[in-house]
């Protein structure tokens, strides 16, 4: 193997890294942001909306080819938005509720295993809707030493990304596992420690990791969590209350543009490719065949009978109880009141029924 | 005795008011970036509440410092294994020129490579446990510490080492006799300086690589909103390293206080 370093990973490591330089250090991790301006939604630029800031989950792959579409054909500045800064994401320093705390941001996706610890701790935020209607999240493994059921992690090695500790802890707890009797390894965004047999199995997307190791010759087998007891949402939009209340046409403007955007994701997975690979996420050094065979996998996530019924980002009533009851499984009891308000999604698809997919 | 006691008070005093300084531009800090709010951004009496008297405070104490215990045992390992390897490095180097002339580039150049960088091949070298996370915080220690011993070892009276050859003793009585106790000071600057780098080195190790102790847990933190868990552990990190400088201090002022009053003091 070759531990290959990514420029972005990089000055990610080097900021965390000042970062764990003495108390002061906490500074730099705090202060990083200038961007705190224009989050608010002035509107310097002549646009109704001004410019927002969009905390991304995750380095910018086909994750979020909504998001490049509406870019790039323009549905942000058609629903009045002068520009829209994509953030990239994925460490534990980018976390969508911190970002929404401290004013960085002006809306970020999230889960509900993040935003509910933030909400319990008494930040005022909610999530309006969700991209992913089934949790993307599984163990990847090698297909000569499977993990076909979370028993089988028992006494092995399986790597975890620091932003991803929470729903891993929620897979065990909702399957009755003893988080000692596994050892969790550190992980970055580089799955090779299981390709090179560093490690049993790795945290990924369904949509990620699984196909580019097995593009790079490395049969492997995915568990998924949803099949595990853990149906949560994931890519769930998060705003602050204050945007629910104050800025709701604002909120609806931005939903609108990306209903629009992913509508065009699910259509064209070629060319959602494309974009991730050659125009957004260029510095990722991305595979257009990878991310094509990503993107045509994520429709499976992003589009369900429901979604089909009542449009994109929605979810129904059972939807919302399963992930209340599986957050209750791993020690986040929240109300569904308190997580989600869907009332913002359910109003744009009544005034726009023709947005439906 | 009393000449011992006046260096203590000397290396002391300033301790004491740059760790209250500390915890003034915490407050200030957070007063001049307001936008880090409540929820984010944990004050001194927020942290004391969350270790002291709050109502989890229990747990939260014996969880930060069974994690402390760890990092401290990382860090020590490293500070052990980096000052022994410069020290043993240093004399060699001054012993023979040659060595150093060839070998201190490569050191130099190794060091500019970042430790974060270098952490995926270490941990392929020495795994994941308290061998990857001992070599990490020793890389940290060793290099400036070795800069400064040789220095040490360097600045030894020449008329003395003289007086050694002209007794017939060799340039390793001359080193035992001489060099090492006249860099006393240089060895002892550079174990000053090396526990915030071992410490530092340890937390680092333990994020990327084991997993474990307080380098990991007040990441882990960040994504759980523990927000009180990462500045108390800031905090403690921080405290900690202050202390150790300040025993390391206090030994040294013992030490060099046996040399007489103005020894390891510019003249």
């Amino acid at each position: 193997m070759t531990p290959s370093f990514h420029r972005r990973e990089f000055l990610r490591y080097s900021a965390m890294a000042g970062f764990a330089i003495g108390g002061a250090g906490l500074i730099t991790a705090c202060s990083t942001s200038d961007s705190a301006g224009s989050s608010g939604g002035s509107s310097s630029d002549g646009s109704k909306f001004g410019s927002v800031a969009v905390q991304l989950s995750w380095i910018k792959n086909i994750e979020f080819a909504g998001e490049f579409f509406a870019l790039e054909k323009g549905y942000y500045k058609e629903a009045g938005f002068g520009s829209v800064d994509l953030v990239s994401g994925g460490a534990a320093g980018t976390g969508v509720e911190a970002g929404l705390d401290t004013g960085k941001i002006w809306i970020g996706m999230s889960a509900p295993q993040l935003t509910a610890p933030a909400v319990l701790n008494g930040l005022p935020a909610k999530i309006v809707g969700a991209t992913y209607q089934k949790n993307p999240f599984c163990i990847v493994s090698s297909a000569a030493k499977p993990i076909n059921v979370p028993q089988d992690m028992v006494g092995r090695k399986i790597g975890v990304q620091d932003s991803n500790q929470l729903v891993f802890g929620a897979l065990l707890d909702a399957n009755g596992i003893d988080p000692k009797s596994i050892t969790v390894v550190p992980a970055q965004f580089d799955p090779s420690p299981l390709a090179n047999g560093e490690v049993d199995g790795w945290v990924s997307y369904v949509t990620n990791e699984p196909i580019t190791l097995a593009s790079k010759g490395f049969k492997n087998h995915a568990m998924l969590f949803a099949d595990f007891n853990l149906p949560l949402v994931a890519e769930s939009f998060t705003v602050k209350q204050e945007t629910i209340d104050n800025e709701r046409d604002k909120l609806k403007a931005f939903l609108i543009a990306e209903i629009k955007g992913w509508r065009d994701a699910i259509a064209n997975p070629a060319e959602s490719a494309r974009l991730a690979a050659e125009v957004y996420g260029k510095d990722q050094h991305l595979d257009v065949a990878e991310q094509t065979q990503e993107a045509t996998a994520q429709v499976g996530l992003v589009v369900s009978n429901d979604t089909k019924a009542n449009g994109l980002f929605t979810m129904t009533k059972n939807l919302v109880d399963q992930n209340i009851a599986a957050l209750k499984a791993a020690k986040l009891d929240i109300a569904a009141g308190d997580l989600f308000d869907l009332s913002i999604i359910d109003e744009i698809y009544k005034e726009h029924p023709d947005l439906k997919v | 005795m009393n000449a011992s006691l006046r260096r203590i008070g000397r290396f002391l005093a300033p301790l004491a008011i740059s760790m209250a300084l500390l915890f003034a531009l915490w407050y200030l800090f957070l007063a001049a970036f307001p936008q880090v709010g409540p929820r984010v951004g944990k004050s001194p009496t927020d942290v004391w509440s969350y270790l002291f008297s709050g109502p989890t405070s229990h747990t939260a104490r014996a969880n930060l410092l069974d994690n402390l215990q760890i990092t401290l045992r990382d860090a020590a390992i490293g500070f052990v294994a980096g000052i022994g390897a410069a020290l043993i490095v240093a004399a060699l180097f001054v012993l023979f020129s040659t060595l150093e002339q060839t070998l201190l580039p490569i050191a130099v150049l190794l060091r500019s490579v970042p430790l974060v960088a270098m952490t995926p091949i270490i941990v392929l070298v020495f795994g994941r446990g308290l061998g990857a996370v001992a070599v990490m915080a020793g890389i940290v220690v060793f290099f400036p510490a070795l800069v400064m011993i040789m220095a040490g070892l360097r600045e030894a009276p020449r008329q003395a080492q003289e007086l050694v050859e002209a007794y017939g003793g060799n340039r390793w009585t001359a080193l035992y006799m001489v060099a090492i106790p006249s860099s006393l000071p240089s060895l002892f600057a550079a174990a000053r300086i090396s526990v915030p780098g071992a410490l530092i080195g340890a937390l680092i190790g333990e994020w990327l690589g084991s997993g474990e102790g307080l380098g990991s847990s007040l990441i882990k933190a960040i994504p759980r909103y523990q927000y009180n868990e990462l500045w108390a552990s800031v905090a403690i990190v921080t405290i900690v390293s202050i202390l150790l400088y300040a025993v390391v201090g206090v030994l040294e002022s013992l030490v060099l206080a046996r040399f007489g009053p103005d020894a390891g003091r510019p003249s």
